[in-house]
Parts: C-alpha cells; structure tokens; sequence
C-alpha cells in the first residue's frame, strides 16, 4: 500500500490505493479544512504535490487555483486519490487544528487561538426514503466530516432538538453548527440556518468584588471587539467579602447570585452594544473570581468558608450553561469559572499566576497581588507556593489622612531634595492634588527617609528645624503641599501614624515573601522577576518599593507589573482552552501556606516593620545607596 | 551593615561610671559585658551587678518598700547612701518619679537631685528620667549634665522616644538604657536607631523589657537568650549587655494579697526569683527595689 508523507513535519499514513489524501490525512491525525464535507465544493483542503503523483483532474477544480498554486503542483486533498508513493505538503490555511492565529491579549505575549467551542458550517444531503439517517445523526455526521468530534461524543440537549428538525429544513439543509468541548465530551450547543461561522463570540470576565471587566472577543479571528466595566451591584448587600457571605447566610444566596449575574449582563452588554454583536452569539463566558465571587454567581453556599474549620464547597474549574445561573449569553454557552487553591487564594489569582506566565518558566517568579488583603505566589513551571493576608488599607490610600484612590488630583510621584526637604510631586490628571494615592505614598515614605526627615520605624524627627517638619494637632507631620498649592484649601501633611501604618502594610507584604521564600529555601536573590498585580503596580517607582522594603531586594529591571492580571488570565484562558485546561491541575499544585499557623511569620512581620528592614544583610544595595546619599548629606551617620 | 566580625562574637563591653583618674568622682566603674558565652558556661564574664532602685518622690513606690525603708524615702541623698553602705548595692538607680505628677516643671530639683545623689554614693550611678515625651528633652538634658563626666547609666530610650536620651548621653559622655517590648528585633531596630543618631555602641545597655515571674517574665526570659544567641552569633546589633528591671514584681498579686505577716517574706522571694532567673537568662545587672532582696541576690551570687 502506498504511503503519503505530509509536510511540514512528515507525518505518515499509509493507505490503499485509490484513498484521497483527504482520507490519508486524516489517518495521519491531520485535520483538513473541509468546509463542504470533502465533496469538492470549497476548495479549502488545498495541497501541494512535492513528490510522486497523484490522481486529480486539475482542469475541474481549476477555479480554486491560482497559476502559480498550479505551478507548485496544487490539488484538493479531498479529490485526488493516492495512486503511489507521495508526498505532499499542506499549507496552514487548510489545516484546521494546526491554525494557529496568534493572538494579542493586552499584557500578555502571543498567544495561538484556540477556543473551546467551534463552529461546523454544514451542507447535508437532506433524507430519503434510501437514506433514513435520524436528522441529529445526519447533522453529527456533517460535523464529523468537517473534522469535528465522532457523533457518538457529542451531548445533544434537548433544547436544541426540539428545534432541530425545523432549522434542518426551513435551512436548505444548510446550516452552521456550534460545537463545544465539555469536561467528558462535546457538546451541541446549538444549530443555526445558513453560514454563521464568522460570528463567535465569547467575553472573559473579571468578577471582582467591588468592580466587573469584561472584554469582548471575536473566537474567529481573536479580536477583541470591545471592553466594559461597572460596579458588582453585590456592593449593595454589603462592601467587603465578610459581609456578602453574611448576607447570603441570612438566606440572601438567591439574591446575592442574581445580582452577581446582573453585574456580569450589564458589563457584557455594554461591550456587546458597543460591538453591535447579538449576545445570543456568545457562547463562552470565562469568568475569573475570588473564591467567594465564584460560589455567589453559582449560587453555592459560601457560609461555610467563614467559620472554622474554613472550608469551601469547591475549589475546581466549574462550567455551567449561562441559561443555568442567568447570564445574557446564549443560552447553552458554556460558562466557565477559575479553580480556586483555598479560600484565600481564589480563581482570580489563578488568573493572575496564567497572565505572569510564570507556571511556563524555570526562572522564579514572585508574584504580589496587593488590595486591602494581598496574596503572594513564589513559583515555577515545577512548584508554586502562595499564601495570602491582610495589608490594611494604607497602601490604597485607606487610614491616610491624605491618603485617596488614584483618581484625579492623586499625588503620584513625589521627590524631596535632600537638602531643601522642597518636595516635587506630579498629580493624576495634572490637576493641583486633593489627596495622595498609593503610588505617592511609597514615593514620600522612601523620599522622607532618604531625607533623613524620618528614622527607621517611621517616626519624624521633630528637631530637625523646617517649615514642612511639624508637630501637628495628633502626630509630627511633614508637609507635602502647602493649602495654596492644593485644590482643598489645606495643608496636605503626611503624618507619623500615617507612615506608621503604611509601614505596617509593607512588613505584612514583605512578611509574606519571606516566609514564601524560607519555604522553598530560596534567598531573595533567587527570584528571578517580581510582578506586581493590580491597579496598584500601575505607578509604582520599583526602586522605592524596594528602598522601603515592600518587596525583597530585587534589581528594579526584573520587577513588572502585569495590570489586571485576573481579566489577563480570564482572557487567556477564554481563547486557548490548552491553558485553560491545565488551570486544575496548576490550582491543585500550588501549595497554600497559613500564615497564622506558621509560628514564624510574626516574628518576620516585626522585623520587617523597618526601613527597610531590620537585618540590612537582605537589603544589601538599598543600606550601600542610604549609606553614600546620608554620607552627602553630612547626617552624622552611623560609623560615627 | 551588620558588622559580623570575630569581634561580634564577643559582647561589648560598656564602662559604668568614672573614677577620679576617668575623669569623673566614684571610687570605682563598672565594666560589664565582654561575655564570650551562655551565662554559667565558659569562663563568663564578671559577675552580675545588683542595682537598688530608689525615687525621688515616694508617692509612686511600692508600699511594701517604703514600708521596710521609713523616712529614708523622704530623703533621696540618704536612701542613696543608704542602699550602697546599708544594703550593700552594687549601685543604684535614681528613678526621677517626681516627673509623673501632673504639671511636673521643676527641673532645677531633678539637677539638684542628681549632684546631691552622686555627692552622697561612691559607686556608678543608674538614673532613670522622665516617661513623657514632653518632659524627656529637659529632663534628660538637666540629669546628663549634672553628672557630666560620672559616666552615668541613662534611662531609657524606647523607639518612638530614644532622641532626647541619646542627645543627653552624647553630649555628656554617659551611656542609654534601650527598651523595646520583648522582641529580640525590636531590640536591634531600636539599637540601630540608636547608632544612627550617633550613640557609640559601647554605650548602649539592652533593656529586653521584663514582667515578674508568672505574669510574663517566661517571654522575657526566652527573648533575652535570643538576643544572647544572635549576639554571639555575630550580630553587632545585638552583642550589648543586658540590664533588667522587673518592676512589678513588688504589685504582683501574691505579693498584694499576701497576710501582713508574710508580706515582705513574699515581695522579696518574688524579687529575688524574678531577677535571679533574669541573671540565668543573662543580665548584666538587675534592678530591684526592696533591700533585702539586694541581700539575698549577692548572697546566692557570691555563695
């Protein structure tokens, strides 16, 4: 029996003379692109002839061909039988599992298209009284032949053959078919008339808990056709966490779920009215959430998670019909939520560690992902450790006097001569500053003890003599900007218990690193990137990150941010389903350490209460540049 | 940097008070620390010194004390005297309880104080000043320079108030209690604080905090080893002597509650453990407040 040899990659079949290449091919486990079943009529399963002969009669199939695609030997593998030996190369474009459409998702590399759910535009021969064929087997069979999954693996609802029969015909018999693939099998998920193979839709959700993304794309060519964001109308049910699950506990879940749904709809059809799509066409929603998000939307109790011993009813990837839990997609579009690794650690840091991809490197990264609790993930293609606690809200601008979100009129950036103590700052939008975010806070707190103005622990030093240094009605303040300066008609001031607190929330985050680092026997030399999650990350100066202690000491060149690292992750796993099927067993190797129970963390905490902390062996670079900018400045220093 | 020289292996020596060729009036100075071991192993060091503590103004000292003392707490000088020639003290230290009325401004007398102290004992000199922020600068500045040259024992500096106590001791010449609430890195951070306004690093006594024994002394005595093993591990920043001063064992409610009779018996076995166990743990000195304590302790130190 002759054997075809395909290129690139020379895979190999054998067949009995007289097979097409089609049949060849997909003995060698290629899938041909055969919009019309393999009878000739497309002309999309273009190959080229290298080597040995084949049977085709050119001169029929002439209109698909260019002369120079005659030239290089081209035939349509579902039309030219193998009559010898041969070898045949096939072009990208007429494979349909080797398509690889690389995508842009923002913040992250290319990465290939490769949704879950496809569309099978089929032409069927209608039935007779020879050809019997039921009408659910005559359209699988048409699917199969397009190179879709075995009749026998696909899950027909009964929605869908209820109005089978009626599409079929009213069709022509013609009709596209949207097929998806489901834990165990396929899944029909629906039928349409005619050709609408050039509108799937899926949206990539961030469920957060105060705010919902959405990005809209395209799963035929991996666009993204629009974005949208709005408020989790949760909010209204209670601002933080805690208070939602006692919400639901006094029997509020049905409530708590719709709403969670509604926020998703609104986000989704924002995007989609921006688009001008149908949301009936989106037939995959990945939605990435905390671990109690994800139980709200799907209506799963969460009330136990909040009393010891801590435990949540889930933690694996789950998938719904968006008909099941409300949400305005087709009705059997799949929905797909983030596996979860604990309570703490939920699908949207799942999300996060996919947009780092730092389960793909050998290299170690350390991700942080910092709000009112933070998480913190130490890991590599081999092994992940994560543990998450709670920050206080210091670094958002919470508990500050001064301190605000990074809206306009934030201070952003701040430096401080050192000699002077004349501090330069910029605002958010450039308009004159109302508060200072985040961002600004770091930026004053390394500025302020590159200064001198404030000592190790945070206190300031009241006898420096300076107009900006000051005893202030509750604590020493300095002042940032004076009332004529700013947009409020106040002096805004930095207080010591403002930098007291903040120093708190960076000994908690750095805390955790370390103790993520002792675990795996790693120094913080080791860590080979450190990637900032959230809007947090977005205006953050590396070097004062590091100049206060908020992260180990790290090189500024390997510290990144990747955004909205939950949406990044949502999306990915939204158009490669390779990703996103490895997502449990990524969850389930990451090791969840406890901070409370780990007898030693209290013990780094204290010791990271410390500019920038107390065992300067860690901060190597930091102590060598404070040492050279206080020598300058002619502080009495320490060799003293 | 953490200095983690051969040097750093040894604890620092700190000298306590002058004599008359050290530029100052005692008969004799102190030199503690210089420990190259656990406390009861090696050679050790010399051994450790027993402090009386006294006041200054009465009214905020245990009964118990003021009971066994009588009028000689109405007159600092003479308790002062009385605690190094009477008690037999290795020194003793000045509490200036005087600061904690409301309204405290008489400065002239914490001056007066301190000379007619110095005048009336011979040996090195502890003085504690005031515990308010507002106070501290005056105070600390009127005792320093009343014992200017005597080398004093300054208390204390804790981390969100060390500035004034290391200004009086770096102007004077004397060395600082530092305090941090039972954390071995407190203790360093405050340390480091310390050298970084300028406090030489022979100056500076660890003051680990301690509570009475059974009311938390157990946290003190674990952070004291602990600061002992990362000194002698080669941690500059923590290689100082230790003092410790469990000053409310005398409030304790054994002591409180005891029957009349046997008040005192127990006030001075619950001092006496107290600063006992801080020895094993690895003081230089202990402070304690009732006389026959004093007794007890250079009995079973010297016995």
């Amino acid at each position: 029996m002759p054997t075809v040899t395909f290129l690139p990659g020379y895979r190999k079949a054998t067949v009995p003379e007289g097979a097409t290449l089609l049949d060849a091919a997909r003995a060698a486990g290629l899938s041909m692109n055969v919009v019309c079943g393999g009878e000739g009529k497309c002309g999309k399963c273009q190959v080229y002839v290298k080597d040995g002969t084949v049977s085709f009669d050119r001169e029929k199939y002439r209109r698909f061909f260019s002369d120079e695609e005659i030239a290089r030997g081209a035939c349509l593998a579902c039309q030219a039988t193998v009559a010898g030996d041969v070898q045949v190369e096939v072009p990208a474009g007429s494979l349909i599992e080797e398509q690889k459409i690389l995508v842009e998702v923002p913040g992250m590399k290319e990465i290939p298209l490769n949704p879950t759910v496809r569309k099978y535009e089929v032409r069927l021969e209608p039935p007779s009284l020879e050809d019997t064929t039921p009408d659910l087997a005559r359209l699988l069979e048409g699917v199969e032949r397009q190179s879709g999954p075995p009749p026998n693996r696909v899950y027909a609802p009964l929605g869908v053959l209820c109005y089978l029969p009626q599409v079929l015909r009213r069709s022509g018999w013609h009709v596209t078919a949207t097929v998806a693939l489901v834990p165990g099998g396929y899944r029909l998920s629906s039928v349409d008339e005619g050709d609408t193979t050039g509108r799937l839709y899926g949206v990539a959700v961030d469920l957060g808990t105060t705010t919902i993304v959405a990005y809209l794309w395209s799963l035929v060519d991996g666009r993204i056709l629009a974005t949208a964001s709005n408020y989790n109308r949760q909010i209204s049910c209670g601002e933080d966490i805690l208070s939602r699950v006692n919400f639901s506990r006094r029997s509020g879940l049905t409530r708590l779920q719709q709403l969670a749904a509604e926020s998703i709809n609104e986000a989704l059809t924002t995007a989609a009215d921006a688009a001008g799509i149908d949301r009936e066409e989106i037939f995959e929603v990945m939605i990435a959430g905390n671990t109690v998000m994800t139980h709200l939307l799907l209506g799963i109790d969460p009330g136990y998670m909040i009393a010891e011993p801590y435990v949540p009813v889930v933690r694996r990837m789950l998938s719904t019909a968006a008909g099941r839990i409300g949400i305005a997609a087709h009705p059997n579009a799949g929905v797909y939520t983030f596996p979860a690794v604990s309570n703490f650690i939920g699908g949207d840091i799942i999300a996060d560690i996919l947009a780092t991809g730092m389960a793909e490197r050998e290299e170690a990264t350390l991700m942080v992902d910092i709000g009112t609790n933070f998480e913190a993930v130490l890991g590599n293609s081999d092994w992940m450790l994560s543990c998450a606690g709670a920050a206080g809200p210091a670094l958002e601008g919470g508990e500050v006097l001064f301190g605000m979100r990074a809206n306009p009129g934030a201070i952003e950036r701040v430096r401080i001569d050192p000699d002077t103590l004349a501090p330069s700052f910029s605002t958010i939008n450039g308009v004159r500053p109302r508060g200072i975010c985040g961002s600004g806070l770091i930026d004053l707190l390394a500025e302020l003890f590159r200064a001198c103005v404030i000592d190790r622990t945070g206190g300031i030093n009241l006898e420096l003599d300076h107009p900006r240094v000051r005893k202030g009605q509750y604590y020493p303040e300095f002042v940032v900007a004076w009332k004529e300066e700013t947009s409020i008609g106040k002096d805004i001031v930095i207080t010591e218990n403002d930098i007291k607190n903040l120093i708190m929330s960076k000994a908690a985050i750095h805390a955790a690193c370390m103790t993520l680092l002792d675990a795996a026997g790693l120094a913080p030399t080791d860590i080979g990137r450190v990637c900032f999650s959230g809007a947090f990350g977005n205006y953050l100066n590396k070097e004062n990150a590091v100049t206060i202690g908020l992260i180990p000491e790290t090189p500024p060149e390997r510290v990144g941010n990747i955004g909205n690292g939950a949406i990044t992750g949502a999306n990915i796993a939204l158009v490669d389903r390779r990703r996103r099927k490895e997502l449990d067993g990524l969850a389930r190797r990451i090791t969840y350490i406890e901070l409370n129970a780990d007898p030693s963390f209290m013990d780094r905490y204290t010791s990271s209460c410390f500019l920038p902390h107390t065992d300067f062996a860690l901060f190597p670079h930091v102590q060598q540049t404070l040492e050279a900018c206080r020598a300058r400045q002619g502080v009495r220093s320490w060799q003293a | 940097m953490t200095e983690q020289s051969d040097e750093g292996l040894t604890i620092r020596e700190v000298r306590l008070g002058a004599t008359r060729e050290e530029g100052g009036t005692r008969e004799v100075s102190y030199v503690i620390g210089g420990e190259r071991d656990l406390p009861f192993s090696g050679d050790g060091a010399g051994r450790p010194l027993v402090a009386l503590e006294i006041c200054d103004d009465p009214r905020f000292w245990p009964p118990v004390v003021r009971d066994y003392v009588g009028d000689l707490a109405n007159d600092t000088a003479e308790w002062a005297r009385a605690a190094e020639r009477t008690y037999g003290a290795d020194l003793v230290r000045l509490n200036f309880t005087s600061t904690k009325q409301r309204g405290f401004d008489a400065f002239d007398a914490i001056a007066a104080t301190t000379e007619e102290v110095l005048a009336a004992t011979a040996r090195p000199l502890i003085v504690e000043g005031s515990n308010e922020p507002e106070l501290d600068s005056e105070v600390f500045r009127r005792c320093g320079e009343a014992g200017e040259g005597e080398r004093l024992l300054l208390g204390t500096a804790e981390a969100d108030r060390y500035r004034s106590v290391a200004a009086a001791a770096l102007a004077y010449g004397h060395a600082v209690i530092a305090q941090s609430p039972i954390d071995v890195n407190l203790a360093k951070q405050l340390n480091i604080l310390l050298r970084e306004t300028g406090v030489p690093q022979d100056r500076i006594v660890i003051d680990p905090y301690a509570g009475a024994l059974g009311y938390g002394f157990e946290y003190s005595y674990s952070v004291m080893e602990r600061i002992r093993l990362a000194a002698l591990s080669g941690d500059a920043d923590l290689a100082m002597p230790m003092i410790c001063a469990p000053t409310d064992t005398l409030s304790v409610r054994e002591v409180r509650e005891a029957a009349p009779a046997d008040q005192e018996a127990m006030a001075v076995a619950w001092e006496f453990y107290t600063a006992y166990a801080a020895i094993v743990a690895g003081a230089s000195i202990v402070c304690v407040r009732h006389p026959l304590t004093v007794e007890r302790l250079k009995a079973a130190l010297e016995g």
